[in-house]
């Protein structure tokens, strides 16, 4: 396997502020990358930088072996990209779009129409194709230019943030599109998202960027490992919620439950421990011998956000509201939370909201 | 050429092979003039205005300007006014910071295509606008009975490749804007530039009877040479058409396509280190 991306030691600065401090990474051909990070970590910047429409200020990045700089063109021509913000003309239609869009590739006569024809079937939009992109939804849009961006049938797929903001369906939809662009045409995909349901769904490999830095790197499996910790989640009534933490760190005390972390979400706790599922038997008995109701209770394997917590000492989702956020000791619920761990449930799209509240929980264990 | 002719297997390389600058230009041209189509709001007014000036002017000097000016024909005498006022008036860099602000520019860079073809693009697209103005101006002048000079034909002709040359090149002003700011507002409001280099002309009153610090800022002002020649090339207007008087203003219409064009190549070198 050759390699198809390569940074080394790429950084960005504009003006004062260095928004990627020195990137280095590797992906093979074949993989799909995860790239993640929370807003404004430098996420967006690096794939800039990497699919030529912004010159890095030291470092180098290649594609297949060009320069993204000294090949710049080589390179377009081999990559195909979605950026974060669709950037469609919206007094086009759709298959305006993608006809300019070939040309500028080169494409011409019958491999024009048989693309444009096989990318739109591809991404669901062949009802809508004649329809000027004004009236797309932001999901169609979104198709749309992950379609625009297949058209050459690029060998490096770059897509920044391809979910998004778009509803479960949309997002399955272009799971789905990824896996099988990678099955059909040994694709490797680049991926950025904030979504850590999304990178554990899909990556091969994964990256954490952190305030423009790589803090983690390495399979999901891996670095979900690296936790070395089982997660358990235990939903608790509102007004118990004072003497259940009580009851939890005296039982840690005594022994009872094996020293590990514990922190509020917004129904209840997540107490991170070795061998979760003989402790949450222990762990109920201790909370219902102290007269504690107890709601649902999940036992999971560490999500990459525990990956991403334990690298930063911050959660991905809540890192915007940290700052702001009050530190409230015993105060365990936070507004913006809404607990759902991404491990734990089925639910999509939880990524955004885990672990919001544990600013307020954190090293309170 | 397509995959199948290339040395590589297929799933070494893409589909992508070089379309050449003529076809970038081409399709990016297309694109520009449907979007020119389907905005008839914004079409509209870019001659609507010239349209009331011109109505407004005859009206008000139409009957004094023979004896007060010594024109014979009025309508002759505003007709290139309001020719050179609507090429100037089309959406020019409007179209382009539109592209930039929304991220259609990014995509558009993200392809192969040569970078000089997206401007290109746009500027033909202007073209399109200002001949389609010119058009419509020299046939309501020929309506009203303004006779173009070098037979009717070879007038016409003459006039419209000079608008087409202003017109371009004022465009390529608020593209330069566009290119360099990115804003939106900053290039909407590009139209300023405009006023004194429209009205600082010999519209309204022929050259020879201005005064003072007024006609030394008319006779530097190169559009001053551009509206004389279009003068030229009709009849009835005072301007005689002969070669001096054209020369001149195919001169000065270039001497300012070489500064907006420069300008707007500045730009764009900016806006590709930008990214």
């Amino acid at each position: 396997m050759a390699t198809a991306i390569q940074a080394t030691k790429l950084v960005r600065r504009f003006e004062e502020v260095e928004a990627v401090r020195g990137v280095s990474l590797e992906v093979e051909e074949g993989e799909i990358f995860g790239f993640l990070g929370p807003n404004g970590a430098g996420k967006s910047t690096t794939v800039r930088m990497l699919t030529t429409l912004l010159e890095p200020t030291s470092g180098t990045g290649s594609v297949l072996g060009h320069d993204v700089v000294q090949e710049a063109a080589t390179v377009r021509g081999l990559i195909g990209v979605a950026l974060q913000e669709a950037g469609l003309d919206p007094k086009q239609t759709g298959r305006e779009l993608l006809t300019l869009q070939a040309r500028l590739y080169g494409l011409r006569g019958a491999v024009l129409a048989e693309q444009i024809h096989e990318v739109t079937e591809l991404v669901g939009l062949s009802d809508a194709i004649d329809r000027r992109i004004k009236g797309y939804s932001g999901g169609m849009k979104r198709r749309l230019d992950l379609a625009s961006a297949l058209l050459h049938r690029p060998r490096v797929l770059f897509l920044d943030e391809p979910t998004t903001g778009l509803d479960p369906t949309s997002r399955t939809l272009i799971w789905d599109r990824v896996r099988e662009l990678r099955q059909r045409y040994q694709t490797t995909v680049f991926l950025t998202t904030q979504y850590l349901e999304e990178a554990d769904q899909l990556a091969d490999q994964v990256a954490i960027i952190d305030r423009g830095q790589i803090v983690r790197q390495g399979t999901p499996a891996a670095l979900k490992a690296e936790v070395g910790a089982d997660v358990i989640d235990v939903a608790v009534d509102d007004r118990e919620c004072g003497a259940a933490r009580v009851t939890i760190l005296e039982m840690q005390e005594r022994g009872e439950l094996p020293a590990g972390e514990l922190r509020g979400t917004a129904s209840g706790y997540t107490l991170f421990v070795p061998d979760g599922p003989s402790n949450v038997a222990v762990l109920l008995r201790g909370l219902d011998r102290a007269g504690i109701t107890t709601g649902p209770i999940s036992v999971s394997r560490p999500t990459l956000d525990d990956v991403f917590l334990a690298a930063t000492g911050g959660r991905m989702a809540s890192r915007a509201a940290e700052e702001s956020s009050p530190d409230g000791g015993d105060q365990r619920r936070d507004r913006d939370s809404d607990g759902d761990r991404p491990g734990a449930t089925t639910g999509a799209g939880t990524g955004a909201g885990t672990g919001a509240g544990t600013g307020t929980g954190r090293g309170s264990a | 050429m397509t995959a199948a002719t290339a040395p590589a297997p297929a799933s070494e390389r893409t589909l992508a092979t070089p379309s050449g600058f003529a076809s970038d230009v081409l399709a990016l041209t297309t694109r520009s003039i449907r979007a020119l189509l389907r905005e008839p709001e914004s079409f509209i007014p870019a001659l609507a205005i010239p349209l009331f000036f011109f109505v407004v002017q005859i009206g008000a000097l139409g009957k004094i300007a023979g004896p007060a000016f010594g024109i014979k024909n009025y309508a002759a005498f505003q007709l290139p006014v309001a020719v050179l006022f609507a090429s100037a008036n089309t959406a020019g860099g409007n179209s382009l910071v539109l592209d930039i602000d929304g991220g259609y520019w990014d995509k558009l860079s993200l392809t192969p295509v040569r970078r000089p073809a997206m401007v290109i693009g746009t500027l033909l697209g202007e073209m399109f606008s200002v001949v389609s103005y010119s058009v419509l101006l020299t046939l309501l002048g020929l309506a009203m009975g303004v006779r173009y000079a070098g037979g009717e034909l070879g007038g016409a002709l003459g006039l419209l490749a000079l608008t087409v040359l202003f017109g371009v090149g004022f465009a390529s002003v608020s593209v330069a804007v566009a290119l360099a700011t990115g804003s939106v507002r900053a290039t909407q409001t590009t139209f300023v530039i405009f006023f004194p280099l429209l009205f600082l002309t010999p519209g309204t009153l022929p050259r020879s009877l201005m005064q003072g610090w007024f006609k030394a800022a008319v006779s530097v002002n190169p559009i001053t040479y551009v509206l004389e020649a279009g003068r030229a090339f009709i009849q009835e207007t005072g301007v005689a058409f002969n070669v001096a008087t054209v020369s001149k203003g195919f001169i000065a219409a270039l001497a300012f396509c070489a500064l907006t064009f420069s300008l707007t190549a500045l730009a764009f070198r900016r806006r590709a280190r930008m990214g």
